[in-house]
């Protein structure tokens, strides 16, 4: 039978208009105001990399950022199959990137420049937009730090990739997607303008933080390799499936609503830059690239045009 | 702890009172798109964590976020162009929120029902009155935003308590989707009341196929389907039902709405089909077969192939 019950759990303080927290506004996607991307693009393409490093000693909390390391120490298994990503991986994707005219944003663990300065000057002269992913996939952001600790790592990572790069740094992504209720203040404290990691739109839209505005970024979770290849278990083939499908929508989106849209591709180098899979990467975007009103562009372009276009 | 649920008795599916819905149709689809929030720091529940990873879960809030920023919207343009209505799983909390979702689901002639206040607060250990008191704010909520009466219930996240069927039929509620024991609506034992059954899914739901067992897109059409033509068969021998949950935060993702839209387009394409609403079922069923079910499941039952 029905016990006593649960004190105050029907109390709803944030039972109101909007979002329960007041990071951003809530918006209808219909209802967002119609953007022109250069050109009058129907699709903005924006290639989202995960360039990550991943210590075979990363702690086990709060929790295993996916992709992490899942088996006991010392899991040479994990470590060096994710490690490849950054030794062969990513320079398949950059050929196969360069050989269609495309550069990407690299969401970089500042582990991986300090680590490989070979890597990142090959990511420089590429012409790849670097956007600050925290220092390692062992150091999560979340709810537990301490903010002198959250504020340090924020430093580091942002501080390593500014001495490593002389383009600037303006994006961010937090590794595994994960914040506290700081990080985005932390974030625009450190002079960074577009974040990635709140997966709730498929458009801009604009964030505040104590120390200024931001612009939250479409990254793609769902639809990354990521979860679809390593979470998930899917083959290559149900990934460009997905991709093509997302195109597709978004591509009679565009036309529909005049408003344009951005089909973001989230590929990770120790997945997508297998040698099996590399040419199904080439022919999708060749299969996307053939469109008329396709625009590829960096993240911190795509930023710069949904401004201007407003 | 019960051994089981105790709100039927073994009902064969053989012999059963013959079911034919408005029109001579054999079967009623409906389709219950959940409209949820999941909050960001909800409270405590004994016994289940709301999310799984430490508060602020940014990346799990934010995917369920998109289905009330983006997902929701295109799945109900997708409906509209098939002519399907939705019959809402409705978080109420959302009304309040988000209230022109509300608006756009009246405008499409949808039916709203109670899929709880959040998504994040379980009836797991709630007293009964506990209970009675998220049933009556749904209610109002429910009438206050829409005009609609409240009478089909999902408990949110299906987290119902022992009591919470009895209590449903206390307040009121026509027809609960907490069970999915059947493919035909059934009478509930209660202690006090009427309620009835109405086939929800687990098995055609995108919660379960997309995020538990990760079922490639093409997939799942074909699974809506076959679902399809195996209960349209079978209603040409008496009246079957079936239910597609919907959640827009999967579903509503551009990736996958097509999928959707070829499921429908093949559902839509038969003669012979009820797209109603989970209320409309309820009602058909609640008025000509109550009455039967009850004396055939009195009378144990008879009329098989035994």
């Amino acid at each position: 039978m029905s016990g006593p019950g649960i004190p105050n759990y029907l109390d709803y303080p944030l039972r109101r208009r909007g979002l329960d927290h007041d990071r951003f506004l809530h918006r209808n996607l219909p209802q967002a105001r119609p953007v022109v991307w250069p050109g009058k693009a129907r699709v903005a393409l924006w290639v989202a990399v995960h360039v990550a490093h991943f210590p075979m000693d990363m702690p086990r909390q709060p929790f295993v950022a996916p992709g992490g390391v899942d088996r006991p120490y010392p899991s040479y298994w994990d470590y060096t199959q994710r490690d490849y990503g950054n030794r062969i991986g990513i320079y398949r994707l950059m050929r196969a990137l360069d050989a269609r005219g495309l550069r990407a944003t690299a969401l970089l663990n500042s582990a991986v420049a300090a680590r490989y300065p070979a890597l990142a000057t090959e990511i420089a002269a590429s012409d790849w937009e670097v956007a600050a992913a925290g220092v390692d996939m062992g150091r999560l952001h979340h709810g537990g730090l301490a903010e002198a600790d959250e504020r340090a790592l924020v430093t580091e990572a942002v501080g390593t990739l500014r001495g490593a790069f002389r383009s600037k740094i303006r994006g961010w992504h937090s590794p595994a997607h994960s914040e506290s209720m700081r990080t985005l203040d932390l974030v625009a404290e450190a002079g960074l303008d577009y974040v990635t990691d709140w997966i709730n739109d498929d458009m801009p839209y604009p964030v505040t933080a104590a120390s200024g505005g931001l612009t939250a970024m479409p990254l793609t979770w769902d639809l990354s390799d990521l979860h679809l290849l390593f979470q998930q278990h899917m083959d290559t083939g149900e990934f460009v499936e997905q991709v093509l499908r997302a195109f597709r929508t978004l591509y009679a989106e565009a036309a529909q609503t005049g408003s344009g849209r951005i089909l973001t591709l989230t590929i990770t180098p120790w997945l997508m830059g297998q040698p099996h899979r590399i040419r199904a990467l080439g022919a999708m975007l060749d299969r996307i690239l053939e469109h008329a009103g396709v625009w590829p562009a960096t993240g911190a372009e795509i930023v710069d045009a949904w401004r201007a276009s407003g | 702890m019960l051994a089981e649920p105790g709100h039927y008795d073994y009902a064969p599916y053989s012999g059963r009172p013959h079911i034919v819905w408005p029109g001579g149709a054999r079967i009623a689809v409906w389709l219950a798109p959940n409209i949820e929030h999941y909050e960001l720091e909800p409270p405590n529940n004994p016994r289940r964590v709301p999310w799984p990873r430490p508060v602020p879960d940014v990346l799990n809030y934010a995917h369920r976020d998109y289905g009330n920023r983006v997902g929701f919207w295109r799945m109900a343009d997708v409906m509209a162009r098939h002519g399907v209505r939705g019959s809402v799983s409705l978080n109420v909390a959302v009304c309040d929120h988000y209230p022109e979702i509300i608006e756009r689901c009246c405008e499409l002639g949808w039916e709203l029902f109670s899929h709880g206040t959040y998504n994040t607060r379980y009836f797991y250990d709630l007293s009964e009155d506990q209970q009675r008191a998220v049933i009556a704010d749904s209610r109002e909520t429910i009438l206050k935003y829409s005009g609609q009466s409240l009478d089909g219930w999902l408990t949110p996240a299906i987290t119902n308590d022992e009591t919470t069927q009895h209590v449903l039929a206390e307040e009121g509620i026509k027809y609960t989707l907490d069970m999915v024991h059947d493919d035909q609506p059934m009478p509930v034992k209660v202690r006090n009341g009427r309620l009835i059954s109405v086939p929800y899914s687990l098995e055609v739901n995108d919660v379960p196929l997309f995020l538990n067992r990760n079922t490639p897109v093409e997939r799942y059409t074909a699974i809506v389907k076959a679902q399809f033509d195996q209960l349209y068969a079978e209603g040409a021998e008496s009246g079957t039902v079936m239910c597609l949950p919907l959640h827009p935060f999967l579903t509503g993702q551009p990736q996958r709405i097509s999928a959707l839209d070829e499921a429908l387009a093949h559902i839509v394409a038969h003669d012979g089909v009820w797209l109603a609403t989970g209320r409309e079922i309820a009602a058909w069923y609640t008025e000509h077969y109550y009455d039967a079910f009850v004396a055939w499941l009195a009378a144990g039952t008879p009329g098989g192939r035994r």
